[in-house]
């Protein structure tokens, strides 16, 4: 059985890590609440919801062609400060320029 | 191809955005926005930079809050995408955008890659605004797209699978479908 000094000292201890539990749990809302209003104020559009979109519904390996090409290759590889820093892909509606589905 | 691209980009310093437009969202699809939400896939993906933070405070408490203005995001951009090794900005389906915000958008991105040269571009879109692109983007590289013949194969296996009413399907169809059809298109 625990002495009444070490039973105080105890409970002493674990209201402080209590405390310091909670107030780490109160730090972590308010950034997080901060975090989702910085994220809100940089713009409200959800691009990556649309992405998971895309994901879900595209068909495997179709358009591969396109990352197979040197001009992509060469996109993702090329140099800082060269010129050829945009790749535009250009078609008409439903070719496939977004995915295929 | 923005999966490829996080692919080759992980465990590097390396960051991949995507923005896809859409005729139905003109309205909110402004260029201060799309850059927005440049920013805001990478302070999801590495945190929020702590000058970020900083605008957003002070912007909160000096201007009574008032939203971000494109040449603010612009600079906030150019800050947040100088340290990375290098970042890609696919952008799908420009000619979406109404021609005020394509423009505005296009003049921005010029702008930054001018101060951040780890930046690449990909546009898709419609073959109109090729003149549009090549005014900002002299040097652009251009790339026709069209479905290939094998694309279209999967793209009717993968249809005829799902197929509602298999019983008007015999042999023959199937075989004359996936013979005529990739036919036509490529002669499209």
């Amino acid at each position: 059985m625990l002495s009444g000094r070490q039973q105080v000292t105890g409970n002493i201890n674990s209201f402080n890590a209590w405390t310091r539990y909670n107030n780490i749990i109160n730090i972590t809302a308010e950034q997080d609440a901060e975090r989702d209003q910085i994220l809100q104020w940089l713009s409200p559009l959800e691009p990556q919801q649309r992405h998971e979109g895309v994901r879900t519904n595209r068909l495997d390996c179709v358009g591969n062609w396109a990352l197979e090409t040197d001009q992509f290759r060469k996109w993702c590889d090329v140099q800082d400060g060269c010129a050829e820093l945009v790749l535009f892909y250009y078609g008409n509606p439903g070719v496939g320029k977004t995915y295929i589905r | 191809m923005i999966d490829n691209l996080h692919d080759q980009a992980r465990g590097r310093d390396i960051a991949v955005v995507g923005i896809y437009c859409d005729f139905l969202a003109q309205q909110e699809q402004s260029t201060t926005n799309i850059l927005g939400a440049i920013l805001k896939q990478l302070a999801n993906r590495g945190g929020i930079p702590e000058h970020i933070r900083e605008t957003y405070r002070k912007s909160k408490n000096e201007f009574g809050h008032r939203g971000l203005r494109l040449p603010d995001i612009v600079e906030i951009l150019k800050k947040t995408i100088t340290p990375l090794q290098r970042i890609f900005v696919c952008v799908d389906a420009l000619d979406e955008l109404t021609p005020k915000h394509r423009r505005e958008l296009l003049k921005s991105l010029q702008e930054i890659v001018r101060i951040s040269p780890n930046m690449r571009i990909l546009l898709t879109g419609r073959p109109h605004i090729d003149d549009e692109v090549m005014e900002y983007f002299s040097k652009a590289v251009r790339m026709p797209v069209s479905p290939t013949q094998d694309d279209i194969r999967s793209y009717l296996k993968m249809r005829l699978g799902v197929d509602t009413t298999p019983k008007a399907m015999d042999d023959k169809l199937r075989a004359d479908i996936m013979r005529i059809i990739p036919e036509k298109i490529s002669e499209m």
